[in-house]
């Protein structure tokens, strides 16, 4: 069955933030929602259909918010579907919505994902104590350090490739209003002596804990054609899954991340992606899962993604930017992180990142994982149909 | 690791043989009410009841953040009476420990003079057989109000006021 053509034509999010105290769950996703159906020039009225995702429900102690998010988003009457992926359910979420569009069910639809960290405590809601466990870790920092370990032990990478990448990112923030941490203080030097928070984890490579959220408005083909304005065209979407722990497993290059982005990359034609695409949104919550993601993502050749960092090709002005948006360790409101790449990866190839648009960008990708580097989910968006 | 101020987990052999443990969920969680919300429980305190107008002129109590039907911002604040009408009630023979009241009392939907959706409450009468669905009420305020449902310690009916 041939898909339709989706396109992003709205693109809205928060400014993100340790607390937004000033608002309910409610209002701080309606807040998006309003900023991207201005963006896309609509109103609730015209959505047909809203899929909405967010981190598990633990975080926040609000069991199946979706429900009571309904008022907020005028759902009464329309679909609602909730999305569950975890840490990348940001991005699982903007595919389910763009399939909504691709299937030829619906014309208009939101979608939303969001966190409120500050009304939970993610750090121990991820650290539950299970009995007859050995009880390894503290947070996720504590679940990942190993994995990182492990990637310098194989591919040899120096010490410093973390601080370089989250100087990068930290620098790439100052050109994104919607930011959580504008920082712009850091040099290598003073990165590398940022207090160790998991070995090799340092603390400004280390993500944020973030109040956000963002919404999107897809279309159809027959309604973006009629919209003034750039969108960005939905060109492939691809999701996998694999164990959190089974004999064998690569944790520092998962096979389900290896099959995902071949498989994305595939659907969206793209042959030799260092050439072909132009800006990269990727899910980094620690420094060192740039190089890593870099070669599970089939960018570098396997044990040669920190050479890539080293080199600059990820700066702003490299070959690959990526993160131009500061990315993850900018800002992460959990369950919006995923999405919150996909959706500058729209905003890339639209031509509308502001002050940190990659000049002439014109095809993008969208990454999401989340779990124990076990879901992943992404998207290939291009300023021309597909 | 877990949490700080996590109880230790033993496990226990229970009377079939079975090996069991406690799973325990425990870690702290902070709530923000937003704005809407915010100035419902606040005006409590300083013991008025308000609600917001809906798109249809209804007014809500308590108040909604955003229209039912349209999802529009309610941003039209209605003040409302501390007397209304027990739309639906039931009993409660055994007060928990954090009721309010520590006698036997009655759950009620109470529509509030002005409002036109209901409120859940506690209402305290002598016994069950003064409670009837369509009774007034009013409201019998905490001694010191603080921003929060309890402002309002339960209803009372409102011939006890004579």
């Amino acid at each position: 069955m041939a898909l339709h053509r989706c396109a992003v034509v709205g693109v809205g999010q928060t400014h993100h933030t340790s607390c937004r105290g000033d608002v309910s769950i409610a209002g701080l996703v309606r807040e998006a929602v309003d900023r991207a159906l201005l963006d896309a020039n609509m109103t609730l009225a015209d959505i047909d259909a809203i899929v909405i995702g967010k981190a598990p429900d633990m975080l926040e102690g609000v069991m199946m918010p979706e429900l009571w998010l309904t008022d907020s988003l005028a759902a009464s009457g329309k679909p609602l579907f909730r999305v569950h992926t975890a840490g990348s359910v940001g991005g699982s979420t903007a595919i389910v919505a763009a399939q909504h569009v691709m299937s030829g069910l619906h014309k208009r639809v939101l979608t939303i994902a969001f966190e409120k960290q500050s009304d939970g405590n993610a750090m121990w809601a991820l650290s539950v104590p299970l009995p007859f466990s050995m009880p390894v870790h503290a947070g996720a920092g504590g679940y990942f350090s190993p994995i990182v370990r492990s990637y310098i032990r194989r591919s040899g990478a120096p010490s410093h490739i973390g601080a370089m990448v989250a100087v990068k990112d930290r620098t790439n923030a100052l050109k994104n209003p919607y930011a959580h941490l504008h920082e712009d203080h850091w040099t290598l030097e003073k990165a590398m002596e940022s207090p160790m928070l998991w070995d090799p984890i340092r603390f400004v490579e280390t993500c944020p804990s973030s109040d956000g959220a963002i919404a999107l408005v897809l279309a159809s083909e027959d309604v973006a054609d009629k919209m003034p304005g750039k969108k960005a065209w939905v060109h492939s979407t691809a999701m996998r899954s694999e164990p959190t722990m089974f004999a064998g497993r690569n944790q520092v290059s998962p096979r389900a991340g290896e099959m995902c982005a071949e498989d994305v990359f595939r659907k969206a034609g793209i042959t030799d992606p260092l050439k072909q695409i132009d800006a990269v949104e990727m899910y980094v919550p620690f420094s060192w899962f740039e190089p890593m993601w870099l070669e599970n993502l089939g960018f570098a050749p396997k044990d040669q993604g920190w050479r890539f960092v080293e080199d600059g090709v990820t700066e702003m002005t490299g070959a690959l930017p990526v993160n131009a948006s500061g990315g993850v360790l900018s800002s992460n409101p959990i369950g919006a992180s995923g999405m919150l790449r996909f959706g500058e990866a729209a905003l890339q190839v639209m031509g509308k990142a502001g002050e940190h648009q990659i000049d002439g960008a014109r095809t993008a990708l969208g990454h999401a994982y989340g779990g124990g580097s076990q879901f992943f989910a992404m998207w290939v968006v291009g300023s021309e149909k597909n | 690791m877990a949490a700080p101020g996590t109880p230790p987990i033993i496990a226990t052999v229970g009377p079939d043989g079975s090996l069991m443990a406690p799973l325990r969920l425990f870690y702290p969680y902070d709530r923000t009410v937003g704005a809407v919300i915010g100035r419902f429980l606040t005006s409590l305190a300083a013991k008025k009841i308000e609600g917001t107008r809906g798109v249809d002129a209804s007014v809500h109590v308590p108040p909604l953040e955003f229209d039912p039907a349209t999802g529009v911002a309610l941003t039209e604040w209605v003040a409302v009476g501390d007397t209304g009408l027990v739309l639906t009630w039931s009993w409660q023979p055994e007060p928990f420990a954090d009721n309010t009241l520590q006698q036997p009392f009655a759950w009620a939907l109470i529509l509030l003079d002005g409002a036109d959706t209901p409120m859940l409450h506690a209402v305290r009468v002598a016994s069950v057989s003064e409670m009837s669905t369509g009774m007034r009420v009013r409201a019998v305020w905490a001694a010191e109000p603080t921003p929060s449902i309890t402002a309002i310690m339960c209803f009372e009916p409102e011939s006890a006021h004579g």
